[in-house]
């Protein structure tokens, strides 16, 4: 016990610093509780040493007394509230103030109870401005508990533990490398690169260049090879974002295959949206996630799919348009959407609210209906934009016109004639537009 | 009163129990998530297209009920289904978008019309300055017709809101009207609707828990972490340690304890730095100048926030001082804000969300079986504008009530230009409305025709008031039939419960 005396006058004493009990909890590795308790002690034995010496400041918590709230303004909110024919909203104000030992006994007298008071800091000197202990508190930093012993300083110094944390933890992935960077919480350490090495010439090597996609080149290599999962995300990050040579040669090769990742493709455009960006995070992805990220990844590969075909779609339309030049602009827009692909590639978005009809009555539909219109920007390249296109139209032929989209027989065929070949065409297009470059 | 030796034992009372948290069951919806590659090339107009289409028969509904076979003066009153059909000198009603011409309101059309585009808005503190010069009109897709009547004078409405109106056009072209319809409450999802409670024991039922002391969610809003201004450092330091329960004796620890989530509403980091020094001089610089960040708020934040979350689970909102974009709906803050804090963010692709979750503003969710809408405050600070009344709560009742939580979007407050849906539009009643960074403390209950009822809240900002809410959410809603006067009422009623964290000056010592 005597420990504590003697490091809270080096302190208080000598050094002539103020302490808070947190401070004094983190230095002497006790409980919370304990260094207030610790507090109020030497702070009652240097005072009756030498009176005057040590000045003490007090946490007090409870409820305030009304009409001292109501001088405050506190609760003008709630003293309207009656007022209305609900039931009046009692709110128990907790008030919390820290006061200096001199106002202490005035304090409470505001007080209409209080459920806890305690020591909060020892100072050397009166304390005038209260705000100064803010400056103690920041050499708390020195004390921040390591992220690893969180539930160990819950019961080392009375933080509230919560057993449901979650945290994306590095490192729980790799046994093998955490017990070789104990130091280092990041796993790019080059401590661990040596051993990694042959791994991402392996991946290099590889013809497919997924470089982001950590599932699929960790899991042929999972769980026979333990030293391998845990440092290689961070290599396969580097093996993809290091050779730019090897970005090229990606981007070249999309086309021919597929299926791509979509993802190495949103991300090539910096997007100002709040969520993290993936390279950032790829190391860190635990592996419980991989089933369900793998199935949204074959979704995000399957709409990328449709998406390349959409942009036959779009070519066809082209050509189509053309053909359909005499034909109604009303319903040539409408089909445009749903009519050539079979349906399983569409987007199923396009056909949900493709109409809204905001007026009935008086023989007439009015409202919007979705239309894919055609827009053209800069670089000569269409791209499709959904849009609202005013109609307004007989009811009575609508209901006929919405079930079967009757273009003329000639048109119809020549559409789906024209369809098939346009499909390849445009592949061709597309792939010997990438060749070219 | 309390004296000194009354409650002196409390200073030697130190229990080393380990408090746990419970559990806060969580479920973020994505109403408010907009795709990332989104374009901006959009009209707004169809907003507002939307918005009427959506609400439409929510209010026709409710105004068929009520007025039907209304007879005035000898004359039925007719449904009329556009605002152009409306004819002079017969009683109809008919179901439009509210539009408010305001001396004061900023209109794009005179912006235009006289060429401002350099200088920056000038934004009124109000744009109502009095009812005679307010012109407000219904428009649909027709067309537009003028209001006029005295019960004007006592309904407050803002532009882009939905009603019904009943009246006679007179002879001026203006629709003289007798009663205004609101769509009201929308249909309320019973508790735990789309998440399942969790259980405490194997064989202990929800019932039980409902009796057992609840969980608490603790929600604040305007930390304003700041780099010059360190007024209410302490007092942030003060919330800090009494969120971590580390302040306060064993009875108080173990009060925090219940506290399950907290919810920062906006404005946690202070942007009002740059606005500080206008008169810096020196080599002037075009473009952004990277000397004139500062990163030391969102440092500060972040450090807070790593210090909570191993304790608590954080929702974290964008406000009007945040570094998120500025229209509404804001998107979440960036990670990369948060070094450290984002070791506990959501991991991307994941469907879990994260134990940090920066999410959007506004931003509904089921907490705890409840299901919640809160915004950082713009909407409220928005329509408060519109009207004369300074009562925050009945303009958040009114947007309930009129089933839209932005009404003033896009055309006061600005917002993304939406194609396909209006996301504004409440479709599912919360159970609780919190509106962050507004001027004092308040909440009341309202109540809808179907049962409903929504708590709502207007959270102080912490910088100002040095307030937290915390709302218990065994509580948060009752029967209605309980809703009376009572002693168990009252106490039910007590739920949120606010702590003033009091930084106490005495008045002789003057600003040491």
């Amino acid at each position: 016990m005597e420990e504590y005396k003697k490091h809270l006058a080096d302190r208080l004493l000598s050094e002539e610093k103020p302490i808070t009990y947190r401070l004094l909890s983190r230095a002497l590795n006790v409980h919370v509780n304990t260094a207030k308790e610790m507090l109020y002690e030497y702070h009652k034995y240097q005072n009756a040493q030498k009176a005057d010496s040590i000045h003490a400041t007090y946490l007090v918590y409870g409820v305030k007394n009304r009409e001292i709230s109501q001088e405050d303004g506190d609760v003008d909110m709630s003293s309207s509230m009656p007022d209305q024919d609900e039931t009046p909203d009692v709110v128990h104000t907790n008030t919390l103030t820290l006061v200096r030992e001199e106002d202490l006994t005035e304090i409470l007298a505001a007080y209409e109870s209080v459920s806890s008071l305690h020591v909060y800091s020892l100072a050397p000197h009166p304390q005038r401005d209260l705000a100064m202990l803010s400056d103690a508190a920041k050499s708390l930093a020195a004390y921040t508990i390591k992220e690893q012993d969180v539930s160990v300083a819950a019961k080392k110094f009375g933080t509230i533990l919560n057993p449901h944390v979650r945290r994306r933890d590095r490192a729980a992935r790799p046994k093998v490398a955490a017990a070789a960077e104990t130091k280092l919480p990041k796993p790019a350490s080059s401590a661990i690169k040596p051993a990694t090495a042959p791994v991402e010439d392996k991946i290099k090597a590889e013809p497919k260049p997924t470089g982001k996609s950590k599932r699929d080149v960790s899991a042929p290599s999972s769980k026979d090879s333990t030293p391998v999962p845990g440092p290689k995300p961070a290599a396969l990050k580097r093996g993809g974002s290091g050779g730019i040579m090897q970005s090229f040669a990606k981007a070249a090769s999309q086309p021919k295959r597929l299926k791509v990742q979509p993802k190495e493709e949103d991300h090539t455009t910096m997007s100002d949206d709040g969520e993290a960006d993936d390279d950032d995070i790829a190391a860190e992805r635990p592996l419980k996630e991989s089933e369900s990220a793998r199935t949204s990844r074959k979704e995000r590969e399957e709409k990328l799919r449709q998406m390349m075909e959409e942009d036959d779609d779009d070519d066809d339309a082209d050509a189509e348009k053309d053909e359909h030049e005499y034909g109604n602009a009303d319903d040539e827009a409408m089909e445009d959407a749903p009519a050539p692909k079979s349906e399983a590639t569409k987007e199923p978005k396009n056909e949900e609210i493709s109409e809204v009809v905001s007026s009935t009555g008086d023989g007439r539909r009015r409202g919007k209906r979705k239309v894919m219109k055609k827009k053209r920007i800069l670089d000569d390249q269409g791209y499709m934009e959904p849009g609202w296109e005013s109609f307004s139209e007989d009811e009575a032929p609508a209901p006929a016109k919405k079930a079967t989209p009757a273009p003329t027989p000639t048109a119809s065929a020549a559409a789906k004639s024209k369809k098939p070949s346009g499909k390849g065409g445009a592949q061709g297009n597309l792939m010997s537009f990438f060749s070219k470059k | 009163m309390v004296k000194l030796e009354d409650v002196a034992d409390t200073l030697l009372n130190s229990a080393h129990t380990v408090h746990t948290r419970p559990a806060s069951t969580y479920k973020p919806l994505s109403t408010y998530k907009l795709d990332k590659g989104r374009s901006y090339q959009q009209q707004y107009g169809d907003m507002y297209f939307l918005r009427l289409t959506k609400i439409r028969p929510a209010v026709e509904e409710v105004a068929e009920a009520e007025w039907s076979g209304t007879v005035v003066a000898g004359e039925e009153a007719k449904r009329v289904d556009r605002v152009l059909d409306v004819k002079q000198g017969e009683l109809c009603w008919v179901v439009g978008t509210v539009f408010m011409a305001m001396p004061l309101k900023p209109d794009i059309l005179e912006d235009v019309s006289k060429d401002r585009w350099i200088s920056a808005p000038v934004v009124p503190e109000k744009y109502f300055s009095n009812l005679e010069e307010n012109e407000i009109m219904l428009e649909d897709d027709s067309g537009r017709i003028r209001l006029a009547g005295d019960l004007l004078k006592t309904v407050d409405l803002v532009t882009g809101c939905i009603i019904a109106v009943m009246g006679t056009e007179n002879t001026n072209g203006e629709l003289e009207i007798v009663d205004i319809q609101l769509p009201n409450l929308p249909p309320q999802p019973e508790r735990w609707k789309l998440t399942k409670p969790v259980r405490k024991d194997d064989d202990e039922e929800m019932v039980d828990s409902s009796q057992s002391p609840g969980s608490k969610i603790a929600i604040v809003s305007g930390l304003s972490f700041s780099a010059s201004d360190a007024s209410h450092a302490l007092e942030l330091n003060l919330l800090l340690e009494y969120l971590l329960g580390e302040a306060l004796g064993p009875q108080g620890q173990s009060d925090v304890s219940q506290i399950s989530r907290l919810i920062i509403a906006g404005d946690s980091i202070d942007a009002a730095q740059a606005d500080e020094q206008p008169e810096k001089r020196g080599a002037k610089k075009y473009g952004y100048d990277a000397s004139a960040y500062n990163a030391l708020p969102s440092q500060l934040f972040d450090e807070f926030l790593s210090e909570l979350l191993p304790t608590i689970p954080v929702t974290l909102m964008p406000g009007a001082q945040d570094p998120a974009n500025a229209s509404y709906p804001q998107q979440p803050i960036h990670a990369a804000i948060f070094p450290t804090a984002r070791a506990y963010a959501q991991v991307p692709g994941s469907k879990e969300p994260g134990w940090f979750d920066t999410t959007t503003n506004p931003w509904e969710a089921e907490v705890d079986g409840w299901r919640m809408l809160g915004t950082g405050g713009q909407n409220v600070d928005d329509v408060f504008k519109y009207v004369e009344s300074e009562d925050r709560l009945s303009m958040m009742e009114a947007m309930c009530r009129w089933r839209c939580c932005a009404p003033t979007a896009p055309d006061t407050l600005w917002s993304y230009p939406f194609q396909d849906d209006d996301p504004f539009v409440i479709k599912t009643c919360p159970h609780l409305y919190f509106v962050g960074n507004q001027p004092e403390f308040g909440t009341r209950v309202i109540h809808g025709p179907d049962d409903q009822s929504v708590r709502l809240i207007t959270v102080p900002s912490f910088s100002h008031s040095k307030e937290v809410v915390i709302v218990d959410t065994e509580t948060l809603d009752i029967p209605l039939s309980l809703r009376k006067y009572g002693e168990r009422d009252a106490y039910l009623m007590s739920n949120p419960l606010e702590i003033l964290l009091n930084h106490h000056r005495h008045p002789s010592e003057g600003l040491g």
